[in-house]
């Protein structure tokens, strides 16, 4: 089979599930789980073979005319490079065990259906924004999975919170995807073109083209979909959609989207625009560090783990990329930023995945008490899932020689070569990173078991724990190269800038120890001095405050909503009111009215009516004729 | 005194007003439809005496009279017609007066 075909199934193939589930599956359950969990199966082993056995490591591009208006060619196809070969492995392969964990999460669910046909259509989703060969066809995938994530984080939209957060969603996203496409529109007026490869080659042949406000607003839909501050705030509030929607969406791949959007068009960036990148993840990332321990529900904590480690992400691109346009002649060094990025998204993908699955069976063994310090001595009860979590926490919080270490190696090390406050901020967060993963991991799987739901916790089914083994597995092994297929070797081994000799030594003791400081604080504060209530909240009430209060960021966007946005809206329809709708729509209709009133006075039904008609038609006529007028 | 063209006309152009009239008169719907037939024979009377009178040794085809013959010929299908609809119209509704026929009124 070549290449081609088998990235079309690839791509088709959860579409298809989506469709049979809409047509035929919706009020069975287990049928979909069976069509949607064999899509993604089918997915993963496609993604495998190609990857393995078929692609040569050339960037592959088939493509189809789309549309043609004049001179304006739009083309549909796939670009499978470096990058998307390696976004194809994470998100088929993560995909795949959170599907066959769904099914035990899922059990007993009436909206089964819809779920895993919401799962499908993301699959979909997912993979065509990451084979799209131009950024036209990138936007529309782009949108189709904000659209999937607000679908599935509306999963259990008769709670009013879940409703709402999939607006604040889709509506913060939207605020981003804005400015991404107007981004596209200027690039396309400014280089003529929105195709990958071909745009790549104009960047590199005129670096003088490119223009700081394109590449910014290329990035605001990185803000958007990657939940960079200031467009963070919808992450948190979509915990609220089912945990294997999290682990998958808002954890492993979809949030990843923006990254990958960024290393898909490394060339795209100035200077200016790479400084304002790795501002944006820096900040991002000690920003959510810090919200993490504000607050106590533990879905909550790992979304702010995410936000944090997406900060990381792209300040890693944008210090790796801004190192190689320093260094041009170092060879491979244009990469360096795509690979570091790349590198931790993989294995974030995996620990990240693993964090949130592992929460997944906590919640299901525990009937759904999201507060840990509801819960409690589940290394007893749930001995595997135990087992699995400590790898994540243990991955997460960079110890060696587990994944996260190495792709978190790379990371601080670009900072530490690029810009020191950087390196210091971001090293600060990876203390505390590991600190508030210890308060989540010690106080909900130590001690007794505070309340009736943490007591009667069992350890979940094989469907359940079976993807949190592979996870963890990959969670360990993640960092050395031999679990990858070898195509993607080049971008996450070759292109990261791994420390060498005295910089290694320097590097793995500032992760040992903070990692293991973070730990052991967590350990101490949170667990020692009583883990049944947060001790920050018990003893220092105003700076517990102050860190729920997560900087008054949502209410300062609810207070320009309410105060500004809104009156600006009223007056615009009031606007359309008058004008729109009173005067043209209204007004053209209401003269069409009252012509037909007056013209139906004619019909009298009379047939001499009808005639003198035809009479002073006729003379009328005669007097044209005869010169009269006219 | 000769008859000549004039005469004719006036002839045709009486018949014609006949005939118009009681279209615009008349409620009876067979009325009506033999006004019609007056005002196409005025016509009629005015394209013969128009082909009889405008003759030339040069041009003597006469084409007014055959044009007669079209429209006595497309006349006779139409009183044909006519006749049968006032047929169905009465055993649908049981009267030919038009003033009680305005079912096409606004």
């Amino acid at each position: 089979m070549n290449p081609e075909t088998l990235l079309f199934c690839i791509l088709f193939l959860p579409l298809g599930a989506a469709l049979v589930i809409a047509c035929f599956g919706r009020r069975h359950g287990s049928f979909s789980a069976a069509v949607s969990v064999g899509s993604s199966f089918a997915q993963m082993a496609l993604s495998l073979w190609l990857l393995w056995g078929i692609w040569d490591e050339s960037a592959l591009q088939p493509q189809a005319q789309w549309l043609v208006f004049g001179d304006v060619r739009f083309h549909m196809g796939f670009l499978l490079n470096n990058t998307a070969a390696l976004l194809l492995f994470v998100v088929s392969f993560v995909g795949f065990w959170i599907h066959l964990f769904s099914i035990g999460y899922t059990r007993g669910d009436p909206g089964r259906g819809r779920f895993f046909g919401g799962m499908s259509i993301f699959m979909f989703a997912m993979m065509g924004l990451v084979l799209a060969d131009n950024l036209f066809m990138m936007f529309i995938f782009w949108e189709l999975v904000g659209f999937s994530s607000y679908m599935l984080i509306a999963h259990y939209f008769e709670r009013p919170a879940a409703a709402a957060a999939a607006n604040k969603a889709f509506i913060v996203n939207r605020v981003g995807d804005f400015g991404f496409l107007i981004g596209i529109i200027w690039c396309y007026l400014h280089f003529g073109t929105v195709d990958l490869a071909e745009l790549e080659v104009l960047a590199a042949a005129n670096p003088e083209m490119l223009l700081t406000p394109i590449s910014l607003l290329l990035i605001s839909g990185v803000l958007g979909k990657s939940a960079q501050v200031p467009l963070h705030v919808w992450l948190p509030d979509a915990m609220e959609g089912p945990t294997p929607v999290s682990a998958l969406i808002h954890a492993a791949t979809m949030v990843a989207a923006g990254v990958y959007l960024l290393g898909r068009i490394y060339f795209m960036y100035t200077e200016t625009a790479l400084t304002a990148i790795i501002v944006i993840g820096t900040v991002t990332a000690i920003y959510s560090a810090i919200c993490a321990f504000g607050v106590s529900d533990i879905k909550k904590i790992l979304a702010y783990s995410t936000l944090s480690q997406l900060g990381f992400l792209v300040a890693a691109f944008g210090m790796g990329t801004r190192f190689g346009l320093y260094e041009q002649e170092l060879e491979g060094a244009r990469l360096f930023g795509v690979g570091a990025a790349n590198f931790h998204l993989t294995t974030h993908a995996f620990f990240k995945a693993l964090l949130f699955l592992g929460a997944g069976s906590i919640l299901h063994a525990c009937h759904h008490q999201q507060d840990i310090f509801k819960l409690g001595g589940l290394w007893r009860r749930m001995p595997l899932t135990f087992l699995f979590f400590t790898i994540a926490v243990l991955a997460i919080a960079g110890i060696p020689p587990l994944a996260g270490f190495h792709s978190k190696d790379a990371i601080l090390f670009l900072a530490y070569e690029e810009s020191q406050v950087v390196f210091y901020v971001l090293v600060l967060t990876t203390l505390l990173t590991a600190w508030y993963m210890g308060r989540l991991y010690f106080v909900t799987f130590f001690g007794k078991p505070r309340t009736e739901e943490a007591e009667g916790a069992r350890e979940s089914s094989w469907v359940m724990w079976l993807p949190l083994g592979v996870l963890a597995v990959y969670s360990v092994l993640g960092g050395f190269m031999f679990v990858y297929p070898p195509g993607l070797h080049f971008l996450i081994d070759q292109s990261v800038m791994h420390p060498v000799g005295g910089d290694y030594t320097l590097m793995l003791v500032i992760s040992v120890a903070c990692g293991g400081l973070g730990l052991a604080l967590g350990y101490l504060v949170y667990f020692r001095m009583g883990a049944e209530s947060d001790v920050v909240g018990r003893r220092l009430p105003g700076f517990h405050g102050f860190l729920r209060s997560r900087l008054f960021i949502d209410e300062i966007y609810g207070f320009y909503v309410r105060a500004i946005q809104q009156r600006v809206a009223e007056f615009l329809a009031f606007l359309d009111q008058i004008l729109i709708s009173g005067l043209l729509v209204r007004g053209s209709a209401g003269i069409a009215a009252i012509l037909g009133v007056v013209a139906r006075g004619s019909f009298t039904g009379s047939l001499h009516g009808y005639v003198y008609w035809l009479l002073a038609g006729m003379l009328l006529f005669s007097l044209y004729a005869f010169g009269i007028f006219g | 005194m000769s008859i000549g063209l004039d005469s004719y006309l006036v002839v045709a152009g009486l018949v014609f007003v006949i005939g118009f009239f009681g279209v615009l008169l008349r409620r009876n719907t067979l009325i009506v439809l033999m006004g019609l037939e007056l005002m196409l024979n005025g016509c009629n009377i005015a394209l013969v005496a128009f082909s009889r009178y405008h003759a030339t040794p040069a041009n003597p085809m006469m084409e007014g009279n055959l044009f007669v013959f079209f429209i006595i010929t497309v006349a006779a299908a139409e009183v044909a017609v006519g006749l049968a609809i006032i047929v169905q119209l009465f055993r649908l509704r049981q009267t030919v007066m038009l003033n009680e026929l305005q079912l096409l009124k606004d």
